[in-house]
């Protein structure tokens, strides 16, 4: 514990005190010009890296907030004469306003398109801060006059301490955020879209924060960078600025504030290390040594493929054979900057940092902090009296895919207290019931009510949030994350606490009830030695039952089991039957899907079987199992023999 | 402002509008087969024309310069497809937005330096004198972007339909799983995607460069008109980019009279934006089901 506070803060200390006493010895104005721009620089990838690194998307905007906060300061400065603090207030609040309403828009996309419509921002703001020439001068620019704050005039090295200063707030701020609820929630809609507003965290509220947090940083930056270079030109925001800051934050490492600010360095300094021969010779060298050896360490290991373990070493060789070639290495700036990027993006796809972080904590084995004891399960899922009044009911429900009728008009009581099971041939409709009881999709018409009130129809969220919880056929876990991390995000009335506090850093007490909680769910279905397992580590039986804690983290009255026997070998099933009587002993009322019969027969009260989307028979299990049409509706034939030997018992039926 | 003036400049926006809606079909064809698209098309553009230029300069004739340029450009979709999407598809990443970026930004550098940064004129044999048409002027050059717009589309269409190797591009659009199990190499289909994107790109450069002229930049401002044409009309339907594109090009210039010629672009992009928020799979684009 000591020895990681000493390392991790230690570092973080030690780079803020060696940024702050730099001026003290480097007098020239150029070198602190360069570590303005830094500090600078770093405030506007942490802000980018929320959007590219938790969010996963590529987003070309930054520079357009880089350029709507510098003129928003400017302007603020020069025509209203506002001062330091009031035109930052101003500019982070321009920009985070905007931001908010970009991503309203864009929050719907992902990938491609989302890249393309922050691209078109970009372009457009560029065209707006050139025409609307009343307000920003426009290509002439804008001069500005740095205004004093508090009543001192500010030299250049007390403006570089500001910059500074602001920076190591952000980062503590971002550090707060990040390791917070918020944070997770950020990862896991990258991870899960569905499932995240299927455990109630609500994609749409978090997208737009996180990238409005990460413009109004933007906002921030460029207040700074107007009162550093006091004079604006719209050009100097444009798509080429863009993409070089998104390849800052590549190139340092993405889900890392290291990386953010090593990637600023590079930034920064890349173009005076371009303008000097000698220095420009010795990185190129260096790089392609290194990329040769990991390309041969990767081969003889075949841990890498060799496109990816050659393209490095083509790339920095031709950097190698330009830098002793091309007298003239700044007109190529834009290529040998492509060449380096292309060398770490192909090759070292998590970034400088990402590297270093790895190969420090194999160094140092520093461990993570101890987790709290597990709470008791009466406090988390404290149980519930078992009634039997109808807690579920579904009348007339119709979901209509064209002219498919998936659900054709089914009629369902769940009561509460009971595992009623749900079951049918494939293409019965079983999926799309729960998937409209739990809100992906919306009914084409009929009720839903949950006791006696209707059920938000059509969101998953409020669905969630109404007291439905799911598990889903097809694994939707978060996959970036650790088996406990999965649990903490779904985890319902634990984060209480306002967003100014958490940023504040007050949040540690929630986040240890949080794993404390969570810790006592994973117990419930038997993980709790795979806490700190990443997701993508666990056995597929374990993700199975992983799906279920998180799950019963929304502290459900109803939780939605589907189909989480497919695919267990045996043993894992039987563990499972006793996993799910354990839930039920909770009072958790329970739907399951399910094709073992022998499961539904041991764990369910009462049977609905469906098929062709409606329902054709209900009733207990043993009683269910030898309905004529139950057994036409398995075997597919048109008459059922009256004393038929009872198909599907025992095996898995119909796939 | 007499009617015949607003007409004329409709017209000529429109049938400059069908080149952005050629180098949006080239977005098209890869997204069909990969789901991916080179962000760097412009470059490609842009590339292609200096190449042809060049082979002009070294005296070729005209007529025999566009099949060596769209061959060039060809060949450049491959090396961008080897080079920046192969790897990033195959570990199903999205890697392959930066690295197109990346390819894109080395093109527009290496092309700074090895042409020069000036924009040079495009000799073409196609008259430019303007032929009068239903009361407005339109010149030979504009015909002759719209017919090469519109054949080489067709014939990429036709290709697709009629061809056993069209067949296989089709089968992996639609199912690239499937399309394999039935022994169609997804892979090979990709690479032909991107061949094709980039000889479409090479034949926008060919095409507009006589109006516009050859230079690093010529393509800058195309490449987000035509990304508009693209995310407007959906990544799915040929038709849709070319009633896009008329529909954009025209909107641009009658723009730049109305609001001033710096605000040409903000339609575009406006559009662009809000064409996502309301339909993000495009106007001519299909809705997908959710599927868990």
């Amino acid at each position: 514990m000591l020895k990681r506070l000493l390392l991790v803060r230690g570092a973080e200390i030690a780079l803020f005190a060696l940024l702050a006493a730099l001026p003290l010895w480097v007098q020239s104005s150029y070198a602190l010009g360069l570590l303005t721009l830094l500090a600078i620089y770093g405030i506007l990838l942490i802000g980018l890296d929320v959007t590219v690194g938790y969010l996963g998307q590529v987003n070309l905007a930054q520079a357009a907030f880089l350029g709507l906060g510098a003129y928003v300061a400017g302007i603020g400065a020069t025509r209203f004469g506002l001062g330091i603090p009031a035109t930052l207030l101003l500019s982070c609040g321009f920009t985070t306003l905007v931001g908010a309403l970009l991503a309203l828009p864009a929050l719907r996309l992902d990938g491609p398109q989302f890249a393309l419509a922050t691209l078109s921002f970009t372009a457009l703001c560029s065209t707006a801060l050139n025409e609307m020439e009343w307000l920003t001068n426009g290509a002439q620019g804008l001069s500005i006059t740095r205004p004093p704050l508090l009543g001192h005039l500010l030299t250049p090295r007390d403006f570089f301490w500001v910059c500074l200063a602001l920076l190591a707030l952000t980062w503590v701020m971002m550090r707060n955020l990040l390791s917070s609820q918020w944070g997770r929630a950020f990862e896991a809609l990258r991870d899960s879209p569905i499932a995240t507003d299927a455990m109630g965290v609500g994609t749409y509220r978090h997208k737009v924060a996180a990238f409005a947090f990460g413009s109004g940083l933007g906002g921030i930056a460029g207040a700074l960078y107007a009162f550093n270079f006091q004079y604006l030109q719209p050009q100097s925001y444009v798509y080429e600025l863009t993409v070089v800051l998104l390849l800052g934050v590549v190139l340092g490492g993405r889900k890392s504030l290291w990386g953010a600010v090593v990637g600023a360095a590079l930034v920064a300094l890349l173009p005076n290390l371009l303008s000097n021969p000698v220095l420009f010779r010795a990185f190129a060298v260096i790089g392609f040594a290194m990329a040769a050896i990991a390309a041969v360490r990767g081969l003889v290991r075949r841990s890498t493929r060799p496109f990816q373990a050659l393209a490095p070493v083509v790339a920095t060789g031709a950097l190698v054979l330009g830098s002793f070639l091309q007298k003239n290495t700044e007109d190529w700036r834009k290529a040998i900057f492509a060449l380096m990027l292309f060398s770490v993006v192909v090759g070292l796809p998590e970034g400088l940092m990402g590297f270093a972080a790895g190969a420090l904590a194999r160094l140092f084995r520093v461990a993570p902090p101890p987790l709290p004891p597990a709470a008791s399960l009466d406090e988390v899922l404290p149980a519930r009296a078992t009634t039997g009044e109808p807690l579920l009911e579904v009348r007339a429900l119709h979901r209509h895919f064209g002219g498919v009728k998936a659900v054709d008009g089914v009629d369902l009581t769940v009561r509460a207290g009971t595992i009623h099971g749900l079951i049918g041939p494939n293409g019965s409709g079983k999926s799309t019931l729960v998937n409209v009881v739990s809100g992906l999709y919306t009914p084409t018409s009929g009720e839903l009510l949950l006791r006696g009130l209707p059920l938000p129809r059509g969101s998953l969220l409020q669905a969630s949030r109404a007291g439905v919880a799911r598990t889903f056929q097809n694994l939707q876990l978060f996959t970036g994350m650790t088996t406990l991390e999965n649990v903490m995000v779904a985890l319902r009335g634990a984060y209480r606490l306002p967003l100014p506090l958490v940023l504040a850093g007050f949040g540690r007490p929630e986040e240890r009830r949080a794993q404390a909680e969570a810790l006592a769910l994973l117990a419930l279905v038997g993980l709790e030695a795979e806490a700190r397992t990443p997701v993508m580590d666990l056995t597929y039986g374990a993700q199975r039952f992983l799906e279920m804690a998180r799950a019963l983290a929304r502290k459900p009255e109803l939780l939605i089991l589907d189909e989480p026997a497919a695919g267990l070998a045996h043993p894992d099933v039987v563990r499972q039957v006793e996993v799910i009587r354990r839930i039920h002993a909770r009072g958790v009322t329970i739907v399951l899907i399910e094709h073992h019969m022998d499961v539904v027969t041991s764990l369910c009260d009462v049977v609905t079987v469906l098929d062709g989307g409606r329902v054709i028979a209900e009733g207990p299990p043993d009683q269910v199992k030898r309905e004529p049409r139950v057994i036409a509706a398995y075997l597919g034939a048109t008459a059922a023999e009256p004393d038929g030997p009872g198909p599907v018992a025992g095996a898995p039926a119909a796939g | 402002m007499p009617f015949s003036i607003v007409a004329q400049i409709a017209v000529s926006g429109a049938l400059m509008g069908l080149v952005y809606a050629l180098v949006a079909y080239g977005f098209q064809l890869t997204y069909a087969t990969s789901k991916s698209i080179n962000f760097g098309q412009g470059e490609l553009v842009m590339v292609s024309a200096f190449v042809s230029l060049s082979l002009i300069d070294l005296g070729l004739p005209y007529w025999a310069v566009v099949p060596l340029g769209l061959l060039f450009g060809a060949l450049l979709g491959l090396a961008v497809e080897r080079a920046a999407v192969r790897l990033a598809l195959e570990q199903k990443s999205e890697g392959w937005i930066l690295l197109t970026i990346i390819t894109g930004l080395f093109l527009f550098s290496a092309a700074e330096n090895v042409w020069g940064r000036d924009d040079r004129p495009f000799p073409t044999p196609i008259p430019s004198a303007p032929i009068h048409l239903l009361g407005v002027d339109v010149t030979g050059l504009e015909i002759s972007v719209a017919v090469g717009v519109l054949a080489v589309m067709g014939l990429v269409e036709l290709f697709k339909r009629r061809t056993l190797l069209g067949k296989a591009f089709e089968a992996v659009s639609a199912d690239r799983d499937a399309g394999e199990l039935m022994g169609i190499s997804a892979t090979r289909t990709v690479m032909l995607s991107y061949a094709l994107s980039g000889g479409v790109a090479a034949l926008a450069g060919i095409l507009v460069s006589p109006i516009t002229t050859v230079g690093p930049t010529m393509a800058s401002a195309m490449i987000l008109k035509a990304f508009s044409v693209a995310v407007v009309a959906g990544l799915e339907s040929g038709f849709g980019v070319v009633v896009v594109g008329l529909f954009l090009g025209a909107l641009e210039g009658l723009a730049s009279l109305y609001i001033g010629s710096g605000w040409r672009e903000a339609p575009g992009l406006a559009l662009l934006i809000l064409a996502l928020a309301v339909r993000p799979t495009g106007v001519f684009g299909k809705a997908v089901i959710r599927k868990v």
